[in-house]
């Protein structure tokens, strides 16, 4: 991450109190003539202007980078694993990261010592679909005082995607099951029955595969439990009654995860976009990017 | 590296630190306020360490207020009102105590930290001698490492790193502290506080003198004032009797000087005969307005008045240190004396019993001229009588019981007695109070009189020499003029001829050499704090700034200079730490890097994630002529860029290198 613009150093709420007493101090010195007390005035003055080279030397060399960011749901929250570090040859404390989004969280790291990283994992709500830079990270820094804090921000140019939110009728629709050869459909549910053998399509979970006909010399073939023996499910975005567009891609969200969950290969049908079936975390996040990038029109 | 939240308790080294600190504050605290609120301070303080880990605190608002009121009722009983700086700075106290019980928050920890800060503030208001004010620094330095531990948080390291720091801070604020005390305007706002007189001094005497008082004294070892001799290279001659007050009014064994001092006019004709000493005097504050002087003062410091007696008299009320010069004539004046002045040297009370005034009658019938008269008194004093600190009680009429039954008393007892003998046998005489010797503090250079030293004697007049000095006290303990106090009893002891007043041991680490130095040592630094340091108010200021030639500036030109010179040393400060923080591998890098540009410049784009051996090879290959150039830059760079600790020789070297590639030759 790139820091950007100019750094920035301004005071905080306890500087209002310095003020106060550095006041009374001046004050009480110069009504008194008391020298003693113009000694801890000047103390203290000498003591917050040092500080403040202090603060600022205590951001040099810390910064900040971002690993992948994982997609989440509207609703859920986004998780920004971040990596701060530390280029100097001191230890560097009290820094504290939060994110310039208004509900954006906090975080206080202690100290990092010299040529070390720490990690933290920043989280803020997602609220709108689809893909969004990433927030600013605020790196602030009040050591040593604490009358005076820096602010340095560091923006990326990652990306991080937001699934629509599932929402609707949890039971795939049974009108889009096709199947591969003309064998009666089975209802919903889900069962154990071992149903024979399919090729395998790539992508999917390499769990059932069967082995021993693969040592046999034959090409890879996975096994198929009843449920399976359904068939793939076609998700169409033109079928569904048509409401608002955010229900249908929440509806057809549920329905890619209840696929997935069901291990049922699904293929997702949008205006401009086809995508074949499978089953898989790929094949998963494929089509949910697809749903989260769906713009109307 | 660990991660916290910090609205939870506040966390217990900050707040050990914080006490440490708090609990330096005290000491101005026990010597002028009312004694139960340290206490309070301190109990409050022992609290809050058994509340804190078990999460107590004061929590209700109505417990707090009830508190803050019964606090509020013993302050004022305990001073009578509530206006005056002392009862302000004891309210301050409490509420300080409580608000400490009741923090419970991290984010309240600043503001216990400022408000320790603001304790520190009251301490000076107290008292700015300098032990006090060692204390209170200290205490400004604990409570910086406080609050430095404090956003430190969870960092290791309990005590060095925290005091390093601060350290660190403190060094690097020195040159503008130092800078601020010379140039800071200080303007005089006009507003004063009143302290209670005599909360902080003792000099023993007043316009009274009573039997017993100067006797109470003799512990003390508080300071009464310092002296130096300017351009003086040997020590002055005879006995020092310092002149503090001169007491015309007779009662017995009890003296009193006139309420209000008159000035008296120098006549044009009084030339000072015999020897002139200067001094420089440093008295320390007590509240009245007594100077004091070596016998007899005559030209006299500004802000004084010379009364009637030749004392010295300040204008207004000594509160802080006060330094001056005075000069006195060794010799005696020769005054006249008028008739009025005779009368009241002559005064005696009516109760004066029969037997002392036989007494005085027989000395003054048998001797031929006033000075046999004291001759014959001093004999009478010479045997039989003894010098004690604790002689007993006396009144004011015991006056026969002292001089013929009891016989035993310290200086006030004989300078009284002496002068009411005196004026009973027809010579004018007065008392005269201040103080006797002093303690030479070779590392200084001063001469140190203590409250211990105050002595009373008499002054006779004589037609021929006119006041003369006569100090009945010189006639039973011969070797006190000599000495100041404590050397002189520690001879006595020694000797045999007093008590001891201490237990032998105590007296022996007080006589031994590292006590001693260190004693005189801090003596000396004392008396440079109060000399070089508290001495600097705005006209010494003034004073100084003319000399450095920048006079006659504005308030605000001369903090606009002050804040160019901050900004200054601050970015110096800034840059030298940057420097010694930054790692060395970001240079290497920026050195690498700065090759890869050139290169570029050369035809050779070094791809992003290319190695720097395989760059190293592709650009050797395609650059020919430089290419055993690019291979040492690429070797030096794998060696800094992964070797544990880069030696600086390499660094530069490396520096070389990379400067010098692409050049035409």
């Amino acid at each position: 991450m790139k820091a950007r613009r100019l750094p920035l150093v301004y005071p905080t709420a306890g500087f209002a109190g310095l003020l106060f007493v550095l006041g009374a101090m001046w004050y009480a010195a110069a009504s008194q003539n008391n020298v003693a007390v113009y000694l801890l005035f000047f103390a203290l003055t000498g003591v917050f202007l040092v500080s403040i080279p202090h603060t600022l030397v205590n951001l040099a060399g810390v910064t900040v980078t971002l690993e992948s960011v994982q997609p989440a749901f509207v609703g859920q929250e986004v998780s920004l694993p971040l990596e701060i570090v530390n280029d100097s040859r001191a230890t560097r404390h009290g820094i504290e990261l939060a994110l310039s989004s208004p509900d954006g969280a906090r975080r206080r790291i202690d100290y990092i010592p010299a040529r070390k990283a720490a990690r933290v994992m920043l989280r803020f709500p997602a609220r709108q679909r689809g893909e969004h830079n990433v927030p600013t990270v605020c790196l602030t820094s009040a050591y040593p005082l604490g009358f005076v804090r820096f602010l340095k921000k560091f923006a990326s140019s990652h990306n991080y995607i937001v699934y629509p939110r599932p929402a609707g009728e949890a039971r795939l629709p049974l009108s889009f099951v096709r199947r591969h050869d003309g064998r009666p459909l089975t209802e919903f549910g889900e069962g154990d029955d071992f149903a024979g053998t399919r090729p395998y399509v790539h992508g999917e979970s390499q769990r059932h595969i069967d082995w021993r006909a693969v040592a046999r010399g034959q090409s890879l073939v996975t096994k198929q439990f009843t449920a399976e023996a359904e068939g793939v499910v076609y998700l169409d975005f033109s079928a569904l009654p048509s409401a608002d567009l955010e229900a249908q891609l929440s509806q057809l969200a549920l329905w890619i995860i209840e696929a997935e969950r069901a291990r049922r290969p699904y293929g997702l049908r949008l205006p401009h976009t086809e995508i074949p079936p499978a089953v898989g975390q790929m094949h998963f996040h494929q089509c949910l990017r697809a749903l989260s990038l769906f713009e109307a029109g | 590296m660990s991660e916290g939240t910090r609205d939870r308790s506040i966390p217990r080294l900050p707040l050990l630190w914080l006490a440490a600190a708090l609990l330096f504050t005290l000491p101005p605290m026990f010597g002028s306020l009312v004694s139960w609120v340290p206490w309070v301070f301190l109990l409050a303080l022992a609290m809050k360490f058994w509340m804190e880990p078990r999460g107590y605190r004061l929590r209700f608002a109505t417990l707090k207020l009830l508190l803050a009121a019964a606090a509020l009722f013993a302050i004022f009983a305990s001073y009578g009102s509530l206006k005056g700086v002392e009862p302000g700075i004891s309210l301050l106290v409490v509420l300080v105590a409580l608000k400490v019980l009741e923090a419970h928050t991290a984010r309240e920890f600043q503001v216990m930290v400022l408000m320790g800060w603001v304790l520190c503030l009251c301490g000076f208001f107290l008292s700015q001698e300098f032990e006090i004010a060692v204390s209170l620094l200290s205490a400004f330095a604990l409570l910086l490492v406080a609050l430095i531990q404090f956003h430190r948080g969870s960092s290791p390291g309990v005590l060095w790193p925290p005091l390093g720091t601060a350290g660190k801070i403190l060094l690097q604020a020195a040159p503008l502290v130092v800078l601020l005390f010379i140039l800071f305007p200080r303007i005089n706002t006009g507003l004063r506080f009143d302290l209670r007189a005599g909360s902080s001094a003792n000099t023993g005497f007043s316009e009274r003198l009573a039997p017993g008082n100067i006797a109470a004294l003799a512990n003390s070892s508080d300071i009464a004032f310092r002296a130096e001799f300017p351009g003086r290279t040997t020590m002055p001659p005879g006995p020092m009797y310092w002149r503090g007050a001169v007491m015309w009014h007779c009662d017995g064994l009890e003296w009193h000087a006139p309420y209000v001092p008159v000035s008296i006019a120098r006549s044009a004709g009084q030339f000072p005969r015999g020897n002139t000493i200067r001094q420089r005097i440093t008295l320390a504050p007590h509240g009245a307005r007594w100077m004091f002087a070596l016998d007899r003062p005559f030209e006299i410091p500004s802000g004084a008045i010379l009364a009637r007696g030749d004392y010295l008299w300040s204008v207004q009320t000594i509160r802080k240190a006060r330094r001056y010069e005075v000069v006195s004539s060794l010799g005696t004046a020769g005054k006249e004396l008028t008739p009025g002045e005779r009368r009241e040297a002559l005064e005696v009370p009516a109760w004066i019993s029969p037997a002392v005034r036989e007494l005085a009658q027989s000395w003054a019938t048998q001797s031929s001229s006033p000075r046999a008269v004291v001759n014959s008194a001093l004999q009478f004093f010479q045997s039989g009588f003894r010098y004690s600190l604790s002689p007993g009680q006396y009144r004011r009429n015991d006056l026969e019981q002292f001089l013929f039954h009891r016989r035993i008393g310290f200086c006030e007892h004989y300078a009284a007695s002496f002068a009411t003998l005196m004026r009973l046998a027809g010579i004018p005489a007065r008392v005269v109070v201040g103080y006797l010797g002093g303690e030479y503090n070779d590392l200084g250079h001063f001469f140190l009189v203590r409250q211990a030293d105050t002595h009373a004697w008499c002054e006779v007049w004589l037609p021929e020499s006119g006041w003369t000095r006569v100090d009945p006290t010189t006639a039973v303990a011969p070797g006190r003029a000599s000495l100041d106090l404590n050397s002189f009893l520690e001879r006595d002891i020694a000797s045999g001829q007093m008590e001891a007043r201490q237990s032998a041991l105590v007296a022996k680490l007080a006589r031994s050499a590292l006590f001693t130095n260190l004693r005189l040592a801090l003596e000396t630094l004392s008396y440079e704090w109060d000399t070089r340091v508290l001495a600097f108010d705005a006209d010494v200021q003034e004073v100084t700034l003319d000399s450095i030639g920048l006079a006659n500036r504005g308030p605000f030109v001369l903090i606009i200079e002050i804040l160019i010179v901050a900004v200054a040393l601050l970015v110096i400060y800034f840059g030298w730490m940057q420097m010694r923080t930054r790692s060395r591998a970001d240079r290497v890098k920026a050195l690498y890097e700065h090759f890869c540009r050139k290169a570029a410049r050369l035809g050779v784009q070094r791809n992003p994630f290319e190695g720097p051996s395989d760059f190293s090879n592709r650009a050797a290959q395609l650059l020919p002529n430089e290419s055993k150039r690019i291979r040492e830059i690429s070797n030096t760079y794998i060696a800094l860029r992964y070797a544990p600790e880069p030696a600086g020789t390499a660094l530069d070297s490396f520096s070389r290198e990379v400067r010098a590639f692409g050049r035409y030759r």
